[in-house]
């Protein structure tokens, strides 16, 4: 037994030194890996013109926040978030009930249409967005005209949230729908056999035990739809509805040679999803059930 | 000197642009969506608001069109949105949005681009507006508004030629004179006296896929003459003809005068090279001026043009890329009535001045312009169109768009990579221009 | 997926629904399905369509009925299509053969809590947190003729290295900007499925003597079997679909033909044709395989 604990420390003492290396080499990484969003960072507190002048790698003279003060005012990037806000805000608020609720269906009931179902909308969600966009717009436009307002959905905000929602949908129904298979059944038939509707089965019963993947969820749809441009670009015309990251495209054109302006106005951009991802670390990782692997 | 007039006139715009000779006639049986819009001039009166669509968010031109639009809000009270977009997201959306929500009065370039969308029945006939102000329009300019079924759809607002661009300060350090700058050997003794100096000697960027398609305009006219490079745009004539062979093979002339980095700059960054003065010459259009005056007043009376230097007696320096810049109605905007009253006065000499008042350079279109007030450079602008006989609007305007761009950009790039394929390129030119679906 | 005894089975009995209830299900259903079925799968089916005529995307009088004429034209007249497809493969292979093993292998160590890992983990992921548009800037700052790399080497504008045009090494600087995304991204993935293992599987594997490097190849991998398959499809997906980074770098020139690339610059904007509706439809098709690959893993249980 001694030889057995002594050949264990051995090779978990040379494991450790291992380890130390990885972790080095790693850490290395890491650091390289932040390097340019730190350089951007780090060029938006210092005026183009001083670099253009003294070069790049030149002590800085002048260093605070005043792109950032000239990127607020002269790129209406208060506009552009707060549209980013009322686009991705409903957006995740809807792709999360609508995939809660085909998860709901699927997962709690066993109707022949289910397995159809999930497949419909997790191939759904992989399908490339250029492959629907004309139609997509042929259609928001008729809708509009039968409306008589053109802007109904065309250049307008729903109609950026409906296509998100309609696409992210599939990826919220799959995580859900594999994280209630872990809910026990007993939970759902006691509750059939109390008389609850289909309704109270959903609200009262499954939904609060879904906080965990909901919550992962959110995040991780908070960041992709804030950070999508394709839709907005080509759903709308007026470029002070547009969100963020496609007014950002405008902005690369107009500041084309103050890039230290530019730097300053990317990391306003950023700063939403950096919060959320920061504050919220826990929750990217814990709440996704990719596949529960019990031995 | 001659007065603008004169100048002008003898220029011969081709009747309707080289797309007219494509023989895009125009479809019958289209949903004709181009007539007059209601209560046009004359009626009743002209409520805002109109939306104002800029094709730019470069800060120079916007500050010349924030003007024309403050003025004619001022002028008739109607209030006027102004809604800018980079140019290249313009461009790529331009489809949608005119058939969705576009705005009343937007910024366009004439050429095959616009006679185009007029025949989709997406802009608004102009016909009336031209026919309050055209008398301050060159007959040319009435031609180049002109689209496929006669009518008039777009109100030029300002052009600029594509030429050799240099700056006076350092022509006079090397001890050139610019006006013995007029053949081909003599432009290459000249670059190769630039190339000892350690400088550039024909800076450029093709990055963008668009940029070099001025380089082979100019030397394609000039080896060929202006109708072989009509007739090859209009696909009359074959890629693979000898003749074009001859413009790369001249055009490999210059490569070892050119920056190596060719594909990795934008316009702006061969403008850039001529601003530091590591570059001795740039074929660009003459809107970058611009630039020079925002960084300094010295660095813009420093700069000057001159024609592409003669490549073939025959047809001497008489071709020239002028492209024509200006506005049009869009058909589905919210408010006709309000559009065409904006684009009368952006025609109109009222708005010219406004535009000029701003003290940005801008060469109008409008025979108002007071030529006289031009500073220098303008003069040369003027001097440099005057020389031409023949004004086309640039390849990715006077061919089919969906040839231009996606054909030739890509093309003319990949002989920046290798210019030994030429061959190759030419024939696989010739091969998608044939294979190109028809034009309904 | 999961063995737990009771998932497959749903309500044993099926009790009669009363109408209310059979009126929520109906919503419940119909709503998201309408939805997606209405903006997703029958425009899909329209392109598709559509990549069989002739047609400028504005007048409806204006279709014509084409054939094969947009797939003849891409296959046979479009040297671009060619140049793309390397280019997907190149990036495929990359993604496949670098990137995301890297990924797993970043996921296993950071799972295994060596020292640091809460940055890392924070550090690695950060890249997929920022949009591409901010992507794009960052980059550019980095690699343009006046950025940062050039400024190390003590190059000026002149002479910069030409990171985005060379097209000997373009690809590769676009390869390392996609990485640093989706390393990050397969990272996350992977410490999701990881989190999932039986801690007594790792503590058996210790007991038994096995060296971390063998508990991960022959235990972990293993395991982990429908998480890898899920990262295999992404993997082939992402590389498939990549768009976003070379439209914020180059826009829609040449500069590098991808597949992404030729759809959009083909339907969208002036010489806009429904030969960009085939390319999309060819990227679908090229697409599908890895879909119902993975499609048949996730449900291959269900289907039972």
């Amino acid at each position: 037994m001694t030889s057995q604990i002594v050949v264990d420390k051995k090779y978990r003492n040379r494991q450790k030194i291992k380890d130390r290396y990885i972790s080095l080499f790693i850490g290395v990484f890491a650091l390289l890996w932040i390097f340019p969003i730190l350089w951007t960072l780090w060029s938006s507190f210092r005026p183009y013109s001083e670099i253009r002048a003294r070069g790049t790698f030149s002590v800085p003279e002048r260093f605070g926040i005043f792109n950032y003060q000239s990127a607020i005012s002269r790129m209406e990037l208060p506009t552009y978030l707060y549209n980013s806000f009322i686009i991705t805000v409903p957006a995740v608020f809807f792709t999360l009930f609508f995939g809660s609720l085909i998860a709901f269906v699927v997962s709690r009931y066993s109707f022949k249409f289910n397995v159809a179902m999930l497949l419909l909308f997790t191939a759904g969600n992989l399908l490339p967005g250029q492959l629907v966009f004309i139609p997509v717009f042929k259609l928001y436009l008729q809708l509009g005209d039968l409306v008589g307002n053109r802007r109904f959905l065309y250049d307008s905000h729903w109609g950026v949230i409906l296509i998100h929602v309609a696409f992210q949908m599939g990826f919220a129904t799959f995580v859900l729908s594999s994280y209630m298979k872990t809910i026990p059944k007993e939970i759902s038939e006691s509750a059939m056999v109390d008389g609850a509707s289909v309704w109270r089965h959903y609200w009262s019963v499954i939904l609060p035990l879904l906080r965990p993947p909901l919550a992962s969820l959110a995040v991780l749809m908070t960041t992709w739809i804030y950070n999508d441009f394709f839709w907005a670009l080509v759903l709308m015309s007026t470029d002070k509805k547009r969100p963020i990251t496609s007014g950002l495209g405008r902005l690369t054109g107009e500041f084309v040679t103050d890039y230290n302006l530019l730097a300053a106005g990317a990391m306003i951009a950023a700063v939403p999803t950096l919060i959320v991802f920061l504050v919220l670390r826990r929750q990217f990782v814990s709440g996704l059930t990719l596949g529960s692997t019990k031995g | 000197m001659t007065t603008p007039d004169k100048l002008l006139s003898r220029r011969s715009v081709l009747k309707g642009s080289a797309a007219g000779a494509l023989g895009i006639a125009a479809v019958g049986g289209l949903a004709a969506c181009s007539s007059d819009s209601d209560g046009a001039s004359g009626g009743a009166a002209v409520t805002g608001p109109i939306a104002f669509g800029a094709r730019t968010v470069d800060e120079q031109p916007t500050l010349q069109l924030r003007a024309l639009v403050d003025a004619y809000s001022a002028k008739t009270g109607n209030e006027v949105t102004y809604n800018a977009t980079e140019s290249n997201a313009f461009q790529n959306n331009l489809s949608q949005y005119l058939q969705g929500t576009p705005d009343d009065t937007f910024q366009w370039m004439a050429g095959y681009r616009m006679q185009f969308f007029a025949e989709q029945g997406l802009l608004v006939d102009l016909s009336d507006v031209w026919a309050e102000i055209g008398d301050q329009y060159d007959e040319s300019y009435k031609i180049a508004s002109t689209g496929l079924d006669g009518k008039q759809y777009f109100v030029p607002q300002s052009w600029y030629p594509w030429g050799m661009h240099f700056r006076k300060s350092m022509f006079a350090d090397l001890g050139l004179d610019a006006d013995s700058v007029t053949t081909w050997d003599e432009f290459l003794s000249m670059l190769d006296g630039m190339k000892s100096k350690g400088l550039i000697g024909f800076a450029a960027g093709d990055k963008g896929g668009w940029e070099a398609m001025g380089t082979f305009d100019i030397i394609n006219a000039r080896t060929n003459g202006y109708q072989f490079h009509v007739d090859l745009l209009a696909g009359r004539e074959e890629w693979t003809d000898d003749r074009v062979l001859q413009v790369f093979k001249n055009w490999e002339q210059l490569l070892p005068y050119m920056n190596t980095n060719v594909l990795d700059l934008e316009w702006d960054g061969a403008t850039q090279l001529l601003l530091q003065k590591k570059a001795g010459t740039v074929l660009m259009g003459s809107w970058f001026a611009g630039d020079f005056k925002a960084q300094s007043d010295e660095d813009y009376f420093d700069l000057s043009i001159i024609p592409f230097p003669e490549i073939n007696p025959e047809h001497g320096r008489d071709t020239i890329d002028a492209p024509i810049d200006g506005f049009c109605v869009a058909a589905n905007g919210g408010n006709n009535a309000g559009g065409i009253d904006l684009i009368k006065f952006a025609g109109d000499m009222e708005g010219v001045q406004a535009m000029l008042d701003t003290g940005v350079p801008m060469t109008s279109a409008n025979r108002g312009q007071d030529t006289s007030t031009y500073d220098a450079f303008q003069k040369e602008q003027l001097a440099v169109m005057a020389e031409a006989q023949y004004i086309t609007q640039f390849l990715d305007r006077d061919t089919r768009p969906d040839f231009a761009g996606p054909v030739v950009g890509p093309a003319i790039q990949s002989w920046f990579r290798n210019p030994n394929d030429v061959n190759k390129i030419l024939e696989s030119l010739q091969a998608q221009w044939e294979a190109l679906p028809p034009l309904s | 997926m999961s063995t737990t005894a009771t998932n497959n089975k749903q309500v044993s009995r099926r009790r009669a629904f009363s109408k209310r209830d059979k009126i929520t299900l109906g919503f419940f259903v119909g709503i998201p399905t309408a939805l997606h079925l209405a903006l997703v799968w029958i425009p899909a089916i329209a392109t598709i369509g559509l990549s069989f005529t002739y047609w400028t995307g504005i007048q409806y009088s204006n279709i014509r009925w084409a054939g094969l004429g947009n797939y003849k034209n891409i296959f046979f007249s479009t040297p671009a299509f060619y140049d793309a497809l390397q280019n997907n493969v190149i990036w495929l292979l990359w993604f496949f053969l670098i990137a995301s093993p890297l990924g797993v292998l970043l996921a296993y160590q950071i799972d295994r809590q060596i020292r640091g890992h809460k940055f890392y983990q924070s550090a690695y992921y950060m890249p997929v947190v920022l949009s591409l548009a901010v992507t794009g800037i960052i980059w550019n700052f980095m690699l343009r003729p006046d950025g940062f790399i050039n400024g190390l080497l003590g190059r000026d504008i002149d002479n910069a290295v030409s990171f985005f045009g060379n097209y000997d090494i373009n690809i590769y600087v676009i390869m390392v900007i996609a990485s640093w995304r989706h390393i990050g991204y397969i990272m996350l993935l992977y410490l999701a499925g990881l989190k999932a293992i039986d801690s007594s599987l790792r503590e058996a594997a210790a007991i038994d003597g096995a060296t971390e490097w063998e508990t991960f190849r022959k235990i972990i991998f293993p395991t982990m079997k429908p998480v890898n398959i899920i990262i295999v499809v992404i993997t082939m997906i992402e590389s498939l679909r990549a768009f976003d980074i070379v439209y914020i770098i180059y826009g829609t020139s040449a500069g590098l033909p991808i597949l992404g690339i030729l759809v959009f610059q083909n339907i969208a904007g002036e010489g806009a044709s429904m030969k960009g509706a085939a390319y999309a439809v060819i990227l679908f098709v090229l697409s599908i395989g890895p879909i119902i690959a993975y499609l048949a893993q996730q449900f291959k249980e269900d289907v039972k």
